[in-house]
């Protein structure tokens, strides 16, 4: 008995797409392994790192000169804040060893499991 | 020709009108809930999240298990969707389940460095499992870099120690991650003008390190969505694993200049050279029972750089276990339901009595 042979347009793509990806990983991961590519990589991290310091040091000037608060405002009200979360957490420890909660949220379970036998 | 051609048509045919029904499907409809297991946040601090999972059962081993997540990725890839939770496979199989998880670091993190990650967040995290348990023994289990800080944190505190260790896809030969080392060129990554200027090392920057491992790897992935748009099955997987891949967080500038300099460049951990806070970590003082499961096709942490572990870890009752699949089929999806999984379970009951 013979068997009608599937035919699938999408399978021609795959085919092509399976060995455009090899080929796209091995040459690229090859290229982008050398000097050049890392020398290239950090130049441009360079590049972007000096725009946003600038843009940064702009942005800053333009905002106090609209006498609004600025990132490094934020970040410092950010910083008190977690200061004082962590104050909270700490006095929050301190309690409880002071006031173990009263009743457990859930009820403990028996830590006597054992495993399957083998 | 012509007759195949006309006795397969109808299918195909199918297939392409699926894949229009079910592409305006994909793109009207919201991506699935992940991390979703009931747990309560039992510890936070800085971007460190400690969760205790619910458990699932009347009865459960007698040592916790403290799963300890990769510091660029979230924690949500260990319990993504019901049927495909590790977390919850570890809760039905009677564990008392912990996860130090992270969110992404705040500006004012920018100086929390390798120390405050091993000896504040998982040193911390293990003393409040402790705490809530009233138990001594934690088994520790982690994931990649989370696989670094654990390993890190055992080679600080073998006294005490883990009472089991168990990492997985967890680099130890830096200098074996060919594309990464090449990438941060003392001669040309300037890593501390980098972190004096942003502060944080940013999550873009990471994510097109990740991708430039494999180059054609996203143009492919969405070509495999496009021809699997009917499968269902294929394309919530796809969802799941696309926005956990592309939902990478930045690091905390310190923690990101260290990393850096001792491991990658020094390569100060398989060198046996590596301190935090100025203590040496001392792996061949690790007693612990060890288990180390790597994946044969992992093209971010390769063979060459996980392996070596195994000898520097000083455990009598030490293995390590290649399995097939990649570096996050490894821990979830179908393949780690398979095979990882069951092994990990194993591995762990008989140690956690």
């Amino acid at each position: 008995m013979s068997k009608t042979p599937d035919f699938d347009p999408f399978g021609l793509a795959r085919g092509w797409m399976s060995q455009w990806e090899k080929l796209v990983n091995e040459h690229g991961t090859e290229l982008l392994a050398k000097p050049e590519a890392a020398q290239a990589m950090q130049a441009m991290t360079g590049a972007a790192m000096q725009l946003q310091a600038a843009s940064q040091e702009t942005s800053a000037k333009l905002l106090a000169a609209a006498n609004l608060p600025s990132r490094a405002d934020f970040e410092a009200l950010g910083a008190r804040l977690g200061a004082i979360e962590a104050t909270l957490a700490r006095i929050e420890a301190s309690l409880r060893t002071v006031a173990p909660d009263a009743a457990p949220p859930r009820p403990p379970v028996a830590r006597t499991r054992k495993p399957p036998a083998a | 020709m012509a007759s195949a051609v006309a006795g397969s048509a109808p299918s195909a045919v199918e297939r392409a009108i699926q894949r229009n029904l079910k592409g305006l499907g994909y793109l009207a409809s919201s991506a699935p809930v992940l991390g979703a297991s009931p747990k309560d946040v039992v510890l936070s601090r800085g971007p460190l999240r400690l969760y205790h999972y619910h458990p699932l059962t009347d009865e459960v081993y007698r040592v916790p298990v403290l799963l300890v997540m990769a510091t660029t990725n979230r924690g949500y890839i260990f319990d993504m969707v019901p049927g495909q939770s590790l977390v919850e496979f570890l809760l039905l199989r009677g564990y008392d389940v912990f996860m130090a998880d992270w969110e992404a670091p705040r500006p004012e993190d920018r100086a929390l460095g390798m120390k405050d990650y091993v000896e504040d967040f998982v040193g911390g995290s293990v003393a409040e499992v402790q705490r809530i348990t009233g138990e001594d023994d934690v088994s520790l289990v982690g994931y990649c870099m989370g696989g670094v800080l654990s390993v890190l944190w055992s080679g600080l505190n073998h006294a005490k120690g883990p009472k089991n260790l168990a990492v997985f896809t967890t680099p130890v030969d830096f200098h074996q991650m060919t594309m990464f080392k090449a990438w941060s060129d003392q001669r040309y990554f300037d890593v501390d003008r980098l972190v004096d200027t942003l502060g944080l090392a940013p999550a873009e920057m990471l994510l097109t390190a990740f991708d430039m491992l494999r180059p054609a790897g996203r143009i492919s992935a969405n070509f495999a969505l496009l021809d699997n748009l009917w499968n269902d099955e294929f394309v919530k997987g796809h969802r799941m694993f696309d926005r956990w891949s592309n939902d990478m967080l930045p690091l905390a500038g310190e923690y990101f200049r260290e990393t850096t300099k001792q491991l990658v460049w020094d390569n100060a951990l398989m060198e046996g050279r590596m301190k935090v806070g100025g203590r040496l970590v001392e792996l061949d003082k690790v007693k612990a029972p060890f288990l180390h499961v790597t994946a044969e096709h992992d093209h971010i942490v390769t063979t060459g750089a996980s392996a070596p572990l195994l000898g520097l870890i000083g455990s009598e009752d030490k293995e390590q276990v290649v399995l097939k699949g990649g570096h996050v089929s490894l821990i979830a999806g179908p393949n780690a339901v398979k095979r990882m999984w069951p092994k990990l379970d194993m591995w762990l009951s008989e140690k956690s009595v």
